[in-house]
């Protein structure tokens, strides 16, 4: 019994000077991550999971796992070196040519493998750490981004324009996409802005969030979302909550729609009453792409008809 | 069961169903509430109770009448404390019926209807299971081929929902948690049929039920046929819980634990410890309900997951008192 506790205590010891030695360690890194970012290197880039990309070796078989950066790559010319995608991927057309190797979360590493690919996107969220870890664990480069702002688009695309040796191209791309938004953007700031409901599901009832690109594009667009003060991308709303907000607008499929406009419960809302439900293109719903600027005008059209943009 | 405690638990329902009506994201008072009922006054309140709050707090204590009948009775007839509907396989069934639509991406109405054809589905198999191994009328084998076709619809639901995207997982998975969120006066009424039928014939073979705990032989010597009986309470008490189940999704712990505070609060026959159960069960689900509603504006909670919030400590307390 006395040597047993004398061990578990010369081990929670042991455990204790690792983790001295961890925060040694921890420091280090965030010091050295902060002084990397005060004095920022032309050869070298950090992605969202804090991995460094290498610049100079062109990637020339890449596999892309989420459909916003497949049109990314696709914008900026990068199409032809597209080797695998995810199988939500639709758009460009030409990418339904390409490999599916799955679903772009959680994804299935050997089937990436199995491309042969040099550079693989991937969302950088945790559920894809283990399978980033892993790619560059066979020698395989990844680069991990959060692609949920208009921001993200930028970024994300100057990153690829460096990465395949082509930031004319990138800048192009971001330049005619957020001039595009800046021009929405003005021109509907003097109209009046709606309120609108933009539900992502229906049971439960899921709303767009404040932390959502869409929050965005619908100010850009000249609406206001009832929901845009909650902080997740698709947050969980109540039916009564919804009821009290009292939206002007409901943007949704036109499946829906039909549907809405009978149920007796939605009958409730005013805008279902006046039936002010506004059929929406999915396609812009898909993430912050370089299509966003083509996104932000189609919605402005829904949402002031009268006005030409 | 003494009068007062018929008439407290009466009470306690018509309380429940008052307040679950009156709170909410929007605090309706009592003259509110009288007038969305006869529907004059202002629209707002009258849309509110009548179309929201009503048919919702209504289906909820149709959902926690029909689990706490089903539980009281299956737990006398297999005499086993810890039956509860979801039990025969129903949950897994029901889940599995219900994933499979939504991964399918079928019209969002007949998700319920694949659900209560995936609980029939799953009773039947389980029942099959149970009478292929020989043991038609034991408790114990059917409850054991029960949690095998429960295991059995796990692993469907996990192949289905592999490859499904994040928002049919969400849900899928809030189905799975229970929810009158979505309650409509066609489903009120549905279920109102089919809970009176169902607990009636329940309270029918209270009797039975009764003579059943003094063993098999002996129920048998009274001239009971206990084969008959067990199945007869099997598939009224799982037709029940798959109508509670289409209309509500899996709402948790009440099967289980409702029968128990009856039986505390002093309820000794069948037909008194179903009734009771049915009432205390209704009032339960719509406190649940209410919680799940208020507790985290503007999200609402999973009304399983309230109610097995609610269940667990009040059933750690019982286990304390029965060891």
């Amino acid at each position: 019994m006395f040597f047993i506790r004398r061990k578990e205590r010369l081990s929670s010891r042991l455990h204790r000077a690792n983790r001295i030695r961890l925060v040694a360690v921890c420091s280090l890194v965030i010091a050295s991550a902060c002084a990397r970012e005060a004095a920022p290197k032309q050869s070298a880039i950090t992605d969202d999971f804090g991995d460094t990309l290498v610049i100079g070796a062109s990637p020339k078989r890449i596999v892309t796992l989420i459909p916003t950066t497949t049109e990314i790559l696709y914008a900026i010319g990068a199409g032809p070196r597209v080797v695998g995608r995810t199988m939500y991927d639709v758009s460009p057309k030409e990418v339904l040519a390409v490999q599916d190797v799955g679903n772009g979360m959680r994804p299935n590493v050997e089937a990436i493998l199995s491309t042969h690919p040099d550079l693989v996107v991937l969302y950088a969220s945790t559920e894809n750490r283990d399978a980033a870890h892993r790619l560059r664990a066979s020698g395989v480069a990844t680069a991990a981004y959060r692609t949920d702002h208009i921001s993200d688009m930028a970024r994300v695309t100057r990153v690829f324009g460096r990465l395949i040796g082509d930031t004319a191209a990138a800048e192009r791309t971001v330049d005619s996409a957020l001039a595009t938004v800046d021009r929405v953007r003005k021109q509907t700031a003097t109209l009046p802005h709606p309120k609108v409901f933009w539900p992502l599901w229906e049971s439960p009832l899921l709303s767009v969030g404040g932390g959502s690109f869409l929050d965005e594009l619908l100010v850009i667009a000249g609406a206001q979302n009832i929901f845009s003060e909650l902080p997740q991308p698709s947050p969980q709303v109540t039916f009564e909550e919804l009821l009290h907000r009292d939206p002007d607008l409901i943007l949704t499929g036109e499946v829906t729609r039909a549907r809405l406009l009978l149920d007796p419960r939605w009958r409730t809302l005013r805008a279902v009453q006046a039936d002010r439900i506004l059929v929406v293109d999915s396609t812009i719903m898909k993430g912050p792409s370089a299509r966003i600027g083509a996104s932000a005008v189609l919605l402005a059209r829904l949402l002031h008809p009268g006005v030409k943009f | 069961m003494r009068f007062s405690r018929w008439t407290l638990l009466w009470l306690a329902l018509g309380i429940a169903i008052i307040a679950g009506v009156m709170i909410g994201t929007m605090r309706l008072s009592l003259a509110d509430l009288v007038h969305g009922v006869i529907g004059v006054g202002e629209p707002m309140p009258i849309a509110v109770v009548r179309t929201l709050r009503l048919p919702r707090v209504l289906l909820a204590a149709l959902v926690g009448a029909g689990l706490g009948a089903a539980g009281a009775a299956l737990q006398g007839a297999t005499r086993n404390r810890l039956a509860e509907p979801y039990l025969l396989g129903i949950s897994g069934g029901a889940a599995v019926g219900a994933v499979l639509a939504t991964a399918l991406h079928t019209p969002i109405a007949l998700v319920p209807v694949a659900g209560f054809v995936g609980a029939l589905v799953a009773v039947a198999l389980t029942l099959l299971v149970a009478r292929a191994s020989g043991g038609r009328g034991d408790a114990r084998v059917v409850l054991m081929a029960g949690v095998v076709v429960g295991a059995f619809a796990n692993s469907v639901i996990m192949v289905a929902l592999a490859n499904a995207d994040a928002s049919a997982v969400r849900g899928a998975l809030w189905w799975m948690m229970g929810s009158v969120a979505e309650a409509s006066w066609t489903q009120v009424r549905v279920l109102a049929i089919f809970v009176a039928i169902g607990i009636g014939a329940l309270i029918a073979f209270g009797r039975a039920i009764d003579v059943l705990a003094l063993g098999d032989d002996t129920a048998a010597g009274l001239g009971i046929d206990v084969a008959r009986v067990t199945l007869g309470v099997y598939v009224v008490g799982a037709l029940l819980a798959a109508g509670t189940v289409s209309a509500a999704g899996l709402v948790g712990f009440v099967g289980l634990l409702v029968p128990h505070l009856v039986r505390l609060a002093g309820a000794r026959t069948h037909r008194a410890i179903i009734g009771a159960a049915a009432l205390a069960g209704a009032s339960l689900v719509v406190c649940a309900d209410l919680i799940a509603r208020v507790a985290m504006p503007p999200a609402e909670l999973p009304l399983g997951a309230v109610t097995a919030l609610i269940g667990v400590p009040f059933f750690l307390a019982l286990l304390r008192r029965l060891a």
